[in-house]
């Protein structure tokens, strides 16, 4: 599923493997645990929307649509992006 | 964070701690995420103020004020953030259980107009629970500096509710508002919402059974303000609120008339099998649904400037900053998003970020409320103010008014009312509080708290917190009690506990770190010993808590406010609000433990406890004397602090001892208003076993630090 360093055009991979500075669109949420997948659909993440990674470190930092998010290492593997 | 609403109108409260005005008039009721300017657009619609603040979760009560609107005089209720109906947090819930027992005559949903795609779907399930709905769409300024242009009209027209764009902190758009309050009927309202959702033809048959089970009969009298369809999605989402309600229903005589067991019964086998029927979660089915509907809407009401979306290369703010040069042609406007865009990937800077952080820690906690604050202020009010000229006056007075000894001891003696109490009060607390509060509204009102939860996310994962518990810890810098409120915004049960320990133990409050700051930075060396004891403890208690204690590892997930730049009448209304606060805390229990020492000297209670607790101070090497300032410590901390101050004026304590005396102080017994909201957060058994952990443990640590300095020959 998680196809780092595929060359197609498009793939998708999770939040943590991708890119700085690089923009997609979120493909789906995948979370057995119904707390984070509820809070992260509450915030507005969500399947559809465009996701810009602005930073990995210290913690995962990203865009969706004009609001910033900062999230750890755990909750940014369960977000799915294709670009 | 429940703060007094401070009343325009002298009539209704004014002092007291629990200020409910308008009660029993006609509601309105402010919803919204967190973050959205609930708060500020509440002081504007009452006249009287709450906190606002730049990060989410400051508001975890609900607040009431009133307000006059037209004609007609309201109960206005601010509400902590939620993102939807459905909650997750402990804060969310308390908003959630408000709209299911509070019946309002007009809901006023806030959002951020930047954000009208993501939150417009919770707009779109307080329709669907029926309620009379007004939107509106605050921080209309900033989407405009970011060029987002939304037809307001077109907006109201496919919702049918009333729209109104706000800037709440600047009080554009309220008198619209306000007439459109003025205006709103219920009956328009409901009945002009026309667009039913739909979640699909395997979902739709089973969320409309239970919403027709869930009828209940005319003569009931349970009541919500929320639909049944509204109630009926929820319990599809397993929510606690929702069931609870159920078996409310199924408690309520007469609810169902004779139908009742089947009913309730019925309900929980629909929403089994309309679980198990679904791929997916029914709550991400719902969401997406919803969500396609907002899509659909905010097509034809919104557009945004043309953002490079597929670039890659490009640094966002780049992006931003070339999108407005490009719209308006003006250099300004480029630098003015460039510049906080430059500041603010310094402050999240892995690298950058620390020496960052320290910079705000030296000038705003150090040299301002430490050196300043603590040392040049309180040094002219105690000693020159009080003790020169107000004290031996009013001492002279009451002596030559009051021929009573025990009188004249209770009121002006050593320990009395007004010369300990109030002059502690006045003289030491109020300016070192105030200085803190006052940095500490700046650096909220920036919004680099979030920031430096980012930061420090996965240093605190390590003493099982999340960036999140920042925010309580750093204002446990200033209030313990009011932080320990705070770390109700926590999402997990384990995580609140840890915090609240590390609160109670390691973490000094404004008073007393002034106090220590002034007595220990005379010397540079025990103030280093200090530090690295009380960090050394934080860490080490925090690890072992995470270890120890049951239950999953915290997550992090926060949003990122822009940086703004602090508004002075904000943050002087802050700041009076929250010492306002403070003061109705720490006050009464200053007088308290005057006239409690002065009980205890008159029976010889004090001189008993006194030489109970000589027997540990002595064996952390301090003289007997001290147990007077462990005694105090029971009361308040900073109440210790303040003997400590004393002990070392008269050069009771050598260096070594004035810094083990710190260090237990510091990591002992939270003060009593501290352990009165810990029971209230915790319960009284953890409350208990909390105290019961720290009290042995700050005096062994004492003993440690003490075994070593003097086996190392230390001298200070």
């Amino acid at each position: 599923m998680v196809t780092g360093n595929s060359h197609l055009s498009m793939k998708t991979i999770t939040l943590c493997a991708m890119e700085t500075r690089k923009t997609g669109k979120i493909d789906r949420l995948e979370t057995k645990n119904p707390g984070i997948l509820q809070k992260l659909m509450a915030m507005g993440i969500l399947p559809g929307m465009p996701i810009t990674l602005l930073r990995k470190s210290p913690s995962y930092l990203f865009e969706v649509d004009q609001t910033r998010y900062a999230v750890d290492r755990e909750i940014a593997n369960h977000i799915y992006v294709s670009c | 964070m429940k703060l007094p609403v401070i009343c325009s109108e002298k009539e209704c409260c004014c002092g007291k701690k629990e200020c409910t005005p308008g009660k029993g008039l006609p509601k309105i009721i402010l919803i919204g995420n967190p973050n959205v300017g609930k708060s500020s657009l509440f002081n504007a619609l009452s006249g009287s103020y709450t906190l606002v603040s730049n990060y989410p979760g400051t508001s975890v009560e609900i607040t009431h004020g009133k307000a006059r609107i037209g004609e007609r005089e309201y109960e206005i209720i601010d509400t902590p953030g939620m993102y939807s109906l459905l909650p997750v947090s402990e804060e969310e819930r308390v908003s959630q259980l408000l709209l299911f027992e509070e019946k309002a005559s007009v809901y006023l949903h806030v959002i951020d107009a930047r954000n009208l795609r993501r939150m417009l779907s919770f707009t779109l399930q307080l329709l669907e629970a029926e309620l009379p709905l007004i939107l509106v769409l605050n921080m209309m300024d900033e989407a405009e500096e970011r060029g987002i242009e939304i037809n307001i009209s077109e907006l109201s027209r496919s919702l049918g509710i009333p729209v109104i764009g706000t800037v709440s902190s600047e009080g554009k758009g309220i008198e619209e508002l306000k007439a459109a309050i003025s205006e709103f009927t219920l009956e328009n309202n409901a009945q002009k919402f026309r667009q039913k959702m739909d979640y699909g033809s395997k979902i739709e048959p089973y969320i409309e059974a239970v919403e027709g089970l869930l009828e209940p009969s005319e003569e009931a009298e349970i009541s919500t303000g929320i639909s049944r369809r509204a109630i009926s999605l929820l319990m599809h989402q397993e929510d606690r609120t929702a069931f609870e309600y159920l078996r409310r229903a199924e408690k309520t005589p007469g609810y169902w008339d004779e139908r009742h067991e089947k009913n309730s019964e019925e309900i929980r086998k629909l929403v089994k099998a309309a679980s198990k029927i679904s791929e997916v979660p029914l709550s991400y089915l719902f969401t997406l649904k919803r969500q396609e509907h907002v899509n659909g809407i905010v097509e034809q009401v919104m557009e945004m400037p043309e953002r490079s979306e597929n670039k890659s290369s490009e640094n966002a703010g780049k992006i931003r900053a070339e999108d407005d040069t490009g719209k308006n042609g003006s250099k300004i406007q480029s630098i003015n998003l460039a510049f906080p865009e430059k500041i603010d990937s310094i402050l999240i800077h892995p690298v950058l970020g620390i020496p960052a952080l320290f910079l705000i820690l030296y000038f705003g906690l150090y040299l301002f409320v430490g050196v300043f604050a603590a040392g040049t202020v309180v040094d002219y009010l105690e000693n020159t103010v009080f003790g020169g000229y107000i004290n031996p006056f009013v001492t002279a007075k009451f002596i030559s008014l009051v021929p009573y000894p025990a009188l004249q001891d209770l009121f002006v003696g050593e320990y009395g009312i007004f010369t300990q109490a109030v002059t502690y009060a006045i003289a030491l607390i109020l300016p070192i509080v105030g200085a803190f509060f006052l940095v500490f509204s700046i650096i909220e009102d920036t919004g680099y708290l979030p920031r430096l939860g980012l930061l420090l996310d996965s240093m605190f994962k390590k003493i099982g917190l999340s960036g999140r518990a920042v925010i309580p810890m750093v204002l446990g810098f200033g209030c313990s009690t009011m932080a320990t409120m705070v770390t109700r915004t926590l999402e997990t049960k384990r995580e609140r506990l840890i915090a609240n320990i590390l609160l109670a133990l390691a973490i000094p409050c404004s008073a007393q770190l002034g106090i220590i700051l002034s007595i220990l930075s005379r010397n540079p060396e025990s103030l280093l010993i200090w530090s690295v004891v009380i960090l050394l403890e934080f860490v080490l208690i925090g690890f072992l808590a995470s270890r120890v204690l049951p239950g999953e590892a915290p997550t992090f997930i926060l949003e990122m406010p822009p940086l703004r730049k602090p508004k002075l009448s904000n943050i002087l209304v802050k700041t009076y609000s929250r010492m306002h606060w403070y003061f109705l805390e720490v006050l009464p229990l200053f007088v308290l433990a005057s006239v409690l020492i002065w009980i205890g000297r008159l029976t010889g209670l004090f001189a008993f406890a006194l030489k109970i607790i000589e027997y540990p101070t002595v064996w952390i090497g301090l003289p007997p004397d001290a147990a007077d300032v462990f005694l105090f410590g029971f009361f308040r901390r900073d109440f210790g602090a303040a003997g400590l101050y004393g002990m070392h004026d008269s050069g009771l304590l050598t260096g070594v001892q004035l810094v083990v005396a710190a260090i237990t102080l510091t990591l002992f017994m939270p003060c009593i208003a501290q352990f009165m909201m810990t029971i209230k957060e915790r319960g009284f058994k953890t409350a208990l076993a909390i105290s019961g952990f720290i009290f042995p443990f700050a005096f062994l640590t004492g003993f440690i630090v003490n075994t070593i300095l003097k086996a190392l020959g230390v001298s200070l």
